[in-house]
């Protein structure tokens, strides 16, 4: 890894001297480095420097994960017809559902039985509709919970529900929560790392991940593909790696000597620490996510060798390979804006279709995903979480779609020592509305923030004199999945 | 034709599929719904779930009602009362516990455990008479509701009054220096001496417009040796019309001010930038404060409006808003009330007072019942678009628009009525087409045949699913009807011909009724829910402002339990925060013409009332917070128990007197902080002593260096390189954004430009889209821009770095700054330094400087030396 700009080059080429704070911290940092290279680890693993925001801070009590990676199906998936079976479809087709029912759009029609077939599956006799036939394989390492219960039926307002706990804007996502928490174990690369569909940008677009009123370091960041992952990584062509070595040096030598006209700022310290994790940045974030070298074997599990499942497979290739590197938060979407009716899950117009090709594009990369951190051993530390903002209504649009319904949300949670072949919460007869165990995202946050070490209630931050939390003042731990 | 259907039929899906289910044990003792379930319901349900109220939209006075449930399901599943809403909500299993802020008996949590599970059997009794609508004097608690005792005991909901200057040992010509002297005496702290003067000039600079002083700037201040120089420094930049640009990116912060609406459809506000150019223009006109908060609430109201307080009212709805089907979605509404009253209650009186809109305020002594108050006193705002210029003009032109429409909309229809038969048929040959046979024979049935879930497909197909274009049925319709169809048409295109020429819009509010307000666009869409659909008043009705004799009344308001817009308790009033109201203040001050309530004129009366405590203090601890880096109270938009308690609680409130008395002028606090030695002293000073007792600087004993914001870093950037236009004002610049960004973004408008002279313009005329801040400022910790954000974070992370590093337009700046140089000083390599660092740093480089970077253009190049400059922590920092 030529491109990869070694501490000690840096020290050297600074002269060696850096002032107060920074100094002590990048000694300090030296000793530690040189640990982690006795043990074999290259520089791209080496660990964070100390006046990093990002520096890894210890969890409220043990943790069952370290990391997570989400895998976010834009635009709702139904949960009828692919993990929350419900025979009373068929029993009442056709029948009218009473009560104040609210559509999304025109009028609601009467209810639909699922076209996709169940079949059990595993120990636990789990019924998967056919969309999912690999991950039928996986249910006894699975815990379904199928009893969440959303605040509205609008795709975007869902999805700010799902990410941050609140249906208006200007709050931080989860992903900024857990690595304003627990900081990053691999400083060369950002903490919450978004890879989105081939085809486009979530629902919501990059409120996604913003941060809020959370400083803007714990903000996730889009990652492209290996040869330029994040923007303005790589100098513009016509500046050499040699021209950029110079002034970087220069640029060093500067800012210490201003640095040393305010002994003790430790904004100036951490300011000249930014520009060496950046220049780090600029090797190690593109091989993080340079997945030629990976053996045809891996590339196969995920479906790279298949033109419909490659571009989520290498979606999930990826979080796996940045998982591997400490980086706390991947979130991984599946479907992206363009059409919005055929390109995400938001299966308004025709449901067949629509969710034959998504489920097929991540069947089989989910499923080998969930294989590769489980062989490579890191299943036991991650969390792997498959949601999206909403479930789809029990009800025919049109006889070929299926409207929105927050009322009954199915997700899945795997990994982290989750206990797999549960199914948690139940929706009711028809799907429409969660019955048992009824949930709400809160809890569905209070829940993953437990797995991660972390106490919810104790996870503020003081934004303009009132301690805000990922779940506001609600909250309640999952039974089943806390054990 | 029409949208709205009827179910004729409604079948309780639920209440039929579960009374098969087989009652468990009976070993209960069988259980009297009269005797043993109504009176509990009765006594601890109805007042919110009967007839009166439903809140959650839950009505427990009939069975019907509980098996239907409420929104977040049914609240009875007859035969198991584990799966049961309202057994495991009484019985505290599910959150929230119910009923509110009381428990039930444990024998009546069984009784109702026992009924349920016995398949809740409800007798036929005339619930209906005992249920009958709620006296609203069940409510007169709520309402009579007073402040705890002692309420006003905190120093920030007394009036503030100028205590005398301390007496301090060192004679201070200015009274702040006296003031924070007496407090580093007390906590013996030494101040720093005076900075050097090219370091106050480029503070100076900074603070006031955001811009460094050019060389020739520099020259004609250091030349200028006579008494007086830094007061005349001052002026200029006070009278610059930059420094408006500089302090209403500011007020545009706390305004929570963006150029398109936020949510999915990101929708594109065209004429918002006329609030933020009324915003620079008011700062430069140094409009006194109260007089710019009024046109802000009330702006349409105000007896000598003008189009300039026209487009302040752009405040009112600066905030994001999903502008689509809010009719059917009428509780959005409240949230966005609540976003108006967030900005007023932060960004004015520094309290949060949304926190009191679900319950009284935990910590400060804020009643709901004030939340709905003021609620009540904007309740009537609705946001519009209206014409610049002469006021008949504008309502001429509004009303003959709203005329026009009328009636085009009327021969639309019409159209619509002669198309019906042909237009249904090319609709059903498109159903064959195109969807399933089982939906086909509902559709080709007659309606009396056609099964309840027949017609509601039959409805969905024939009303949304297939869109037939006018074009289409021209082919099929016969000449009678095609000649009908074709007057009409003519008409409307007399009609559209006849239409006034849109001039300049602004987007403001005023008032009317809101229910009538146009949705913004998207579909129609309508659920089987008729109540969650609003009474549609009549389009434009609202919008007349027209001379002639108002009689405007605002649609009623109501105190909601919970926040809950299902939830009305009484009927609102409008008012004020009782805790900090003195005296009693009108409440309403309607203008002559009756045309909007004069409630926001009362509350902006109300606010900018000398006895208000607040808002002077409030805007002088932001002018304080920007000059100094920190506030006086340093939680800029928490004034509250649970913000900073002020370090200099005295001098805020001297400051605040004196702000009002010199008549709510902004540029003179300008003036009197600038002129005091406490802004004027050095940033690099060291003393241990000081260090070890405030480390923070809390107490001001040095001044504190202060990272730029992003914008300013831009501009700076612009304006070293001598590229920055620094024309003012207008629609909305787009500099280019790399297109993997763009590609993440979901709607609304980015119309990215190339990068070049055309948007090197200041960064506070960059469009502000919400769902996509702009990068280069982002990163350097642009403020959320969907709430008022007073101070903003200051964070250092490696992308700011990556961005200054990396970045092409910031690459290409340095290099037209090498131009520049180059141009300026020569080939002379010292020369060539010295101009670098005049231009980017306002100094001349020391020995050591002068080598290095002497080496470094000697091994590389001039552009190694600007791009540097550009990177430098001393370049992007105050000093």
């Amino acid at each position: 890894m030529k491109t990869i700009w070694s501490r000690r080059d840096f020290l050297f080429q600074s002269g060696g001297g850096i002032a107060g704070v920074a100094l002590a911290q990048m000694l300090q940092h030296e000793g530690l480095l040189a640990g982690a290279r006795a043990a074999g680890a290259d520089a791209c693993s080496a660990p964070p420097i100390g006046s990093n925001p990002l520096s890894p801070k210890p969890p409220h009590f043990k943790p069952r994960a370290k990391a997570v990676i989400s895998l976010f199906m834009t635009g709702g998936p139904s949960h009828v017809d692919t993990f929350d079976y419900k025979p009373g479809l068929e029993k009442y087709a056709g029948q009218v559902l009473g009560g104040d029912v609210r559509v999304r759009q025109g009028w609601p029609g009467p209810i639909m039985p699922s076209i996709f077939k169940f079949k059990k599956y595993g120990q636990c006799g789990k019924d998967v509709s056919e969309l999912f036939p690999n991950l039928g394989t996986k249910v006894d390492e699975i815990a379904f919970i199928h009893s969440l219960q959303g605040r509205s039926n609008d795709h975007v307002q869902s999805t700010y529900e799902m990410q941050t706990g609140q249906i208006r804007m200007g709050f931080p996502s989860m992903g900024c929560w857990i690595t304003y928490g627990l900081g990053s174990e691999n400083a060369n690369l950002p903490g919450f790392i978004v890879l989105q569909d081939a085809r486009g940008g979530p629902l919501a677009g990059p409120n996604n991940w913003q941060s809020g009123f959370l400083p803007a370091t714990y903000q996730g960041t889009p990652f492209g593909g290996a040869d330029n992952p994040i923007v303005d990584l790589k100098p513009p062509a016509g500046v050499t790696p040699e021209q950029q070595r110079r002034r970087l040096d220069m640029l060093v030598r500067l800012n210490e000597m201003h640095a040393e006209r305010y002994p003790g700022s430790s904004e100036l310290a951490a300011r000249i620490s930014s520009y060496e994790l950046a220049y780090r940045m600029q090797g190690c974030a593109p091989e993080a996510v340079d997945i030629t070298n990976e053996s045809p074997a891996t590339k196969k599990l995920y479906g790279l060798d298949e033109k419909i499942t490659e571009p989520f497979g290498k979606q999930c290739l990826m979080a796996r390979r940045l998982v591997e590197r400490g980086v706390r938060f991947v979130q991984v979407f599946s479907g992206g804006l363009g059409n919005q009716n055929t390109e995400t899950w938001d299966a308004h117009l025709n449901i067949k279709e629509n969710h034959t090709l998504h489920a097929k594009e991540t069947d089989l990369p989910i499923t080998g995903l969930l294989t590769d951190l489980k062989a490579r051993g890191l299943l036991d530390s991650t969390l792997v979480i498959w949601h999206a903002e909403f479930g789809r209504m029990p009800l025919s649009q049109n006889g070929v779609g299926r409207d929105h319904n927050p009322g009954a949300v199915t997700v899945w949670m795997a990994g982290a020592g989750i206990k797999g072949g549960q199914s948690i919460g139940a929706s009711d007869e028809i799907g429409y509305k969660a019955e048992r165990q009824a949930m709400s995202y809160h809890d569905l946050h209070a829940t993953l923030l437990y797995l991660l070490g972390i106490e919810h209630t104790k996870l503020t931050y003081r934004f303009n004199g009132r301690d805000m939390r990922l779940t506001d003042v609600a909250g309640e731990l999952i039974p089943q999945i806390v054990g | 034709m029409s949208k709205r259907i009827v179910l004729g039929i409604f079948f309780s899906l639920i209440a039929v599929s579960f009374n098969k289910t087989v009652p468990r044990s009976n070993a209960q003792e069988p259980v009297s719904f009269t005797k043993d379930i109504l009176p509990v319901l009765e006594q601890n349900c109805w007042k919110c779930h009967g007839q009166a109220m439903q809140s959650s939209r839950l009505n427990l006075t009939t069975r019907e009602g509980a098996l239907q449930g409420g929104a977040r399901g049914s609240a009875i599943v007859p035969g198991r009362a584990e799966d049961s809403r309202l057994y495991r909500m009484i019985g505290g299993l599910d959150k929230p516990a119910m009923p509110m802020g009381g428990k039930l008996a444990p024998e009546q949590i069984l009784k109702i455990k026992n009924w349920i599970d016995q398949g809740a059997h409800w007798d036929a009794t005339d619930v209906a008479s005992k249920a009958a609508p709620a006296d609203v004097s069940q409510w007169a608690e709520l309402e009579n509701k007073q402040l705890p005792p002692g309420a006003r005991n905190y120093w920030a909901f007394k009036l503030p009054v100028q205590a005398p200057v301390p007496v301090v040992s060192r004679q201070f010509q200015n009274p702040i220096d006296r003031f924070l002297e007496k407090t580093r005496q007390d906590k013996g702290l030494k101040a720093a001496p005076k900075a050097d003067r090219l370091t106050l000039l480029r503070r100076a600079y900074m603070d006031l417009i955001g811009l460094p002083p050019s060389p020739a700037d520099t020259d004609a201040f250091m030349n200028d040796t006579a008494p007086g120089a830094w007061e005349r420094v001052i002026d200029k930049l006070l009278a610059s019309p930059h420094y408006g640009e500089r302090w209403g990116r500011h007020w545009l912060d706390v305004a929570r001010y963006g150029d398109s609406g936020g949510y999915q459809n990101d929708v594109d506000r065209p004429n918002f930038w006329r609030y933020r150019d009324y915003v620079i223009k008011s700062f430069n006109d140094d409009k006194p404060y109260n007089t710019f908060i009024k046109e802000q609430i009330a702006g349409d109201e105000i007896p000598n409006r003008t189009d300039d307080s026209l487009i302040a009212t752009g405040f009112m709805r600066a905030g994001p808003r999903v502008q689509n089907r809010e009719r059917d979605n009428p509780e959005r509404r409240f949230d966005y009330l609540d976003d108006v009253l967030g900005a007023i209650g932060k960004g004015m009186l520094g309290l949060t007072v949304q926190c009191a809109r679900c319950h009284d305020h935990k910590f400060d002594p804020i009643l709901q019942k004030d939340y709905y108050a003021m609620e009540a006193s904007i309740y009537g705002y609705v946001e519009l678009d209206y014409p610049l210029g002469p006021r008949e003009q504008a309502d001429a032109y509004m009303r003959t628009i709203t005329e026009i429409g009328e009636k085009v909309s009327a021969l639309r229809d019409k159209i619509e009525d002669i198309e019906k038969p042909y237009h249904d048929k090319l609709a059903l040959e498109e159903i064959r087409k195109k969807y399933p046979p089982e939906m086909v024979r509902a559709v080709e049935k007659p309606e009396s045949e056609r099964t309840p879930g027949e017609k509601l497909l039959a409805t969905q197909l024939l009303e949304s699913a297939v869109s037939i274009r006018s074009a289409a049925v021209d082919k099929v319709i016969p000449p009678e009807d095609a000649a009908k169809k074709k007057e009409l048409n003519d008409q409307i295109a007399a009609l559209n011909k006849a239409r006034p020429k849109a001039g300049a819009m602004a987007h403001i509010v005023t008032d009317g009724d809101w229910r009538a307000a146009a949705p913004g666009g998207g579909d129609f869409t309508k659920g089987a829910c008729p109540k969650c659909e609003l009474e549609y008043v009549g389009a434009g009705k609202f919008i007349e402002l027209g001379p002639g004799p108002g009689n405007y009344k605002v649609p009623s308001s109501h105190f909601l339990v919970r926040g809950d817009p299902d939830s009305k308790a009484y009927p609102t009033k409008p008012g004020f925060l009782s805790v900090i109201t003195y005296g009693n203040p009108p409440t309403e001050l309607p203008p002559a013409d009756r045309r909007t309530s004069g409630r926001r004129l009362a509350f902006a009366e109300w606010l900018t009332s000398r006895d208000n405590p607040l808002p002077a203090r409030v805007i002088v601890n932001r002018i304080w917070h920007h000059h100094f880096g920190r506030g006086i109270v340093s939680t800029l938009d928490n004034f509250g128990k649970m913000g900073e308690q002020p370090t200099h609680p005295e001098l805020l409130d001297w400051l605040a007197v004196e702000f009002v008395d010199r008549g709510w002028s902004i540029k003179q606090m300008h003036r009197l902080i600038m002129t005091s030695e406490a802004y004027q002293m050095a940033s690099d000073y060291m003393d241990a002593s000081s260090t070890a007792k405030d480390p923070d600087n809390k107490y001001l004993w040095r001044h504190n260096i202060q990272r730029l914001e992003g914008e300013i870093i831009r501009d700076s950037i612009m304006a070293v390189a001598g590229t920055l236009d620094l024309t003012m004002g207008g629609p909305p610049i787009f500099p280019h954004v790399d297109e993997v960004l763009l590609k993440s973004l979901d709607r609304g408008i980015w119309r990215n430009q190339e990068d070049g002279p055309k948007v090197w313009r200041r960064s506070v005329y960059i469009y502000a889209k919400r769902t996509l801040p702009f990068p280069l400022v982002h990163v350097f910790d642009l403020a959320d821009q969907s709430v008022s954000f007073g101070a903003r974070n200051v964070s250092t992370i490696p992308t700011q770095a990556l961005t200054l590093m990396n970045n092409e337009f910031v690459l290409r700046q340095a290099q037209l700054f090498a131009d520049r140089i180059k141009k300026e000083a020569g080939d002379d390599v010292a020369k060539q330094i010295d101009l670098g660092y005049r231009l980017a740093l306002t100094r001349v480089p020391t020995e050591k400087e002068l080598s290095l970077a002497s080496d470094l253009i000697g091994s590389g190049s001039l552009l190694d030396f600007t791009d540097v400059l550009l990177n430098l922590s001393e370049f992007v920092y105050v000093r």
